[in-house]
């Protein structure tokens, strides 16, 4: 009889919280928009089962307090990775990988080996416009740190309008672990919504007459420089900002066994089976980390509204310096492209080329877009290195 | 999770400023090293065919683009073509059944009435 009554004691339906019932119902909304919307099901889906997983009372898959106490310079569990592989669950274990910065880093690398940076090297000028677009991040800085959060916070919750779910992660665990769950959540949940947030913005900012801009073909990249661009853009990069090294020179990897053609076999592991491994691992162990406690917060929801304003304004922002370069450039170009300079490859790049089209349907911006596109991607990622050197 | 802290708005606005600038700043060191690859690069491309002598590149140079520019417009009449095939259902995927019409016995293929008797 007592073992009975022990096994029912264990059971989780009778030691649920209030908070951990929402929680479960919030990952079954996710889990369903995922599935049903497919709104970025490749990592909503797996965000959503560590959630749900996370929030499963006794499971004891993942425990915060134990990363609680590794960060916490008193405790005897400081910066102890022994006493998480001793103690931890199944998702503290696979934490690590995120604490200690190497999936996005692996990530970037899946990314570099899926990215063509010929229309980048074609149009270097796209860069000044992916570097624009990186005005989301610090005027989100400037107001999260009007909202009370504490700078190396404001700074996390700033790259969400990077819109790159990697970068905001990395920067997240490095500056402020205690908000990785809402700011990944939002990261990618804006990321997804993208062709809903940036129409009514880029409409706005520009004229019918601008919108039907059309452009020059790109001249074609010759395989030199598509092998010379990855090494360069490192070596320079890396010298200017160590802080951004892991991103960058993991991006530029997987670019260069792309591009140099002798490693096929490495850049299809790194498109293909590395990444997908990395993103099961990385989107379980994010959502693990949106523990009830720690979800379930106003801090939370001033994360989300920010995310749109972080998103908003980096979209503002890349349209703007696009149309200020048209006042002094002979060659025009149509400002709808300086809304792809935030990351989001290549969703923003296809919004610019949908919205284009709506006024000149002969009119093909993706390539163009495409330019921007991958430099938000090396803007987000300098970005981040640099708010890491300063709040870090 | 937040605690109420004194903001140090000098240092904010500086990480703000310096570090936007910072991004536009290099981004920009970027380019001009983008710029540079491609005109070392593009002169590197063009400086072996400069040093042919001028009676064997004049032709050269007329040829290649010509037949280049052909086979790109083969290229993509073939593209043009199978795209044309797929989304239109134009294959040459054959029905399995056979069609052969069964013959009929008729007064113009009877091999009876082929056949002469003989006059003894």
């Amino acid at each position: 009889m007592g073992d009975i009554l022990e096994f029912f004691e264990q059971m989780g339906f009778l030691n649920m919280t209030l908070q951990q019932g929402i929680m479960l119902l919030l990952s079954f909304f996710l889990l369903y928009l995922a599935i049903k919307k497919q709104y970025e099901p490749l990592l909503l889906l797996p965000i959503a089962f560590g959630m749900l997983l996370t929030n499963l009372p006794g499971a004891g898959m993942y425990h915060s307090e134990l990363w609680s106490a590794f960060l916490d310079a008193n405790s005897p569990a400081y910066h102890s990775y022994g006493t998480i592989m001793r103690e931890g669950g199944l998702l503290d274990i696979l934490y690590i990988g995120v604490k200690a910065g190497v999936y996005p880093c692996l990530i970037f690398m899946g990314v570099g080996a899926m990215t063509d940076f010929g229309p980048l090297i074609a149009n270097p000028k796209s860069l000044l416009l992916g570097a624009a677009a990186q005005l989301g991040i610090f005027l989100t800085f400037l107001a999260a740190n009007s909202m009370g959060f504490t700078e190396a916070q404001a700074g996390s919750i700033g790259i969400i309008g990077g819109a790159d779910g990697p970068t905001s992660i990395f920067l997240t665990s490095k500056l402020a672990p205690e908000l990785l769950g809402p700011i990944a959540i939002a990261a990618y949940s804006y990321m997804a919504l993208v062709p809903v947030i940036q129409p009514p913005i880029m409409r706005a900012l520009t004229t019918k007459k601008e919108r039907a801009i059309k452009m020059s073909q790109l001249r074609p990249v010759s395989k030199t420089e598509k092998i010379i661009f990855p090494i360069a853009i490192t070596t320079i990069v890396a010298l200017i900002l160590p802080d951004a090294a892991p991103l960058i020179g993991c991006l530029m990897l997987g670019n260069l066994a792309k591009e140099c053609g002798v490693v096929d076999r490495l850049s299809k592991t790194m498109q293909n089976e590395l990444m997908n491994i990395v993103v099961i691992f990385l989107g379980l162990t994010v959502g693990a980390t949106a523990t009830a406690s720690s979800f379930l917060d106003w801090s939370t929801i001033k994360i989300m509204v920010m995310g749109v304003v972080a998103f908003g304004c980096g979209t503002a922002g890349g349209i703007l310096l696009a149309k200020l370069m048209n006042v002094f450039s002979k060659e025009k170009i149509n400002p709808l492209i300086g809304s792809a300079g935030v990351s989001a490859v290549p969703m923003a790049a296809r919004v610019s080329q949908q919205v284009g089209q709506e006024e000149n349907p002969s009119n093909f911006l993706l390539m163009h877009a495409m330019g921007p596109n991958v430099a938000g991607v090396i803007g987000s990622a300098v970005a981040a290195g640099i708010l890491l050197t300063m709040l870090g | 999770m937040m605690t109420p802290l004194v903001i140090n708005w000098s240092h904010v606005w500086m990480v703000t400023g310096l570090g936007f600038c910072m991004v536009i700043l290099l981004l920009v060191v970027l380019i001009f090293i983008l710029k540079l690859l491609g005109a070392v690069v593009s002169n590197a491309v063009k400086a072996p065919k400069a040093a042919q002598p001028k009676a064997v590149a004049a032709p050269a140079a007329q040829a290649a683009p010509a037949s280049a520019q052909a086979s790109a417009d083969d290229d993509l009449a073939a593209i043009a073509m199978a795209l044309h095939l797929y989304f239109n259902g134009v294959h040459d995927v054959e029905p399995t059944e056979i069609h052969i019409k069964r013959v009929e016995r008729s007064g113009w293929n009877s091999k009876l009435y082929g056949m002469n008797n003989l006059h003894r």
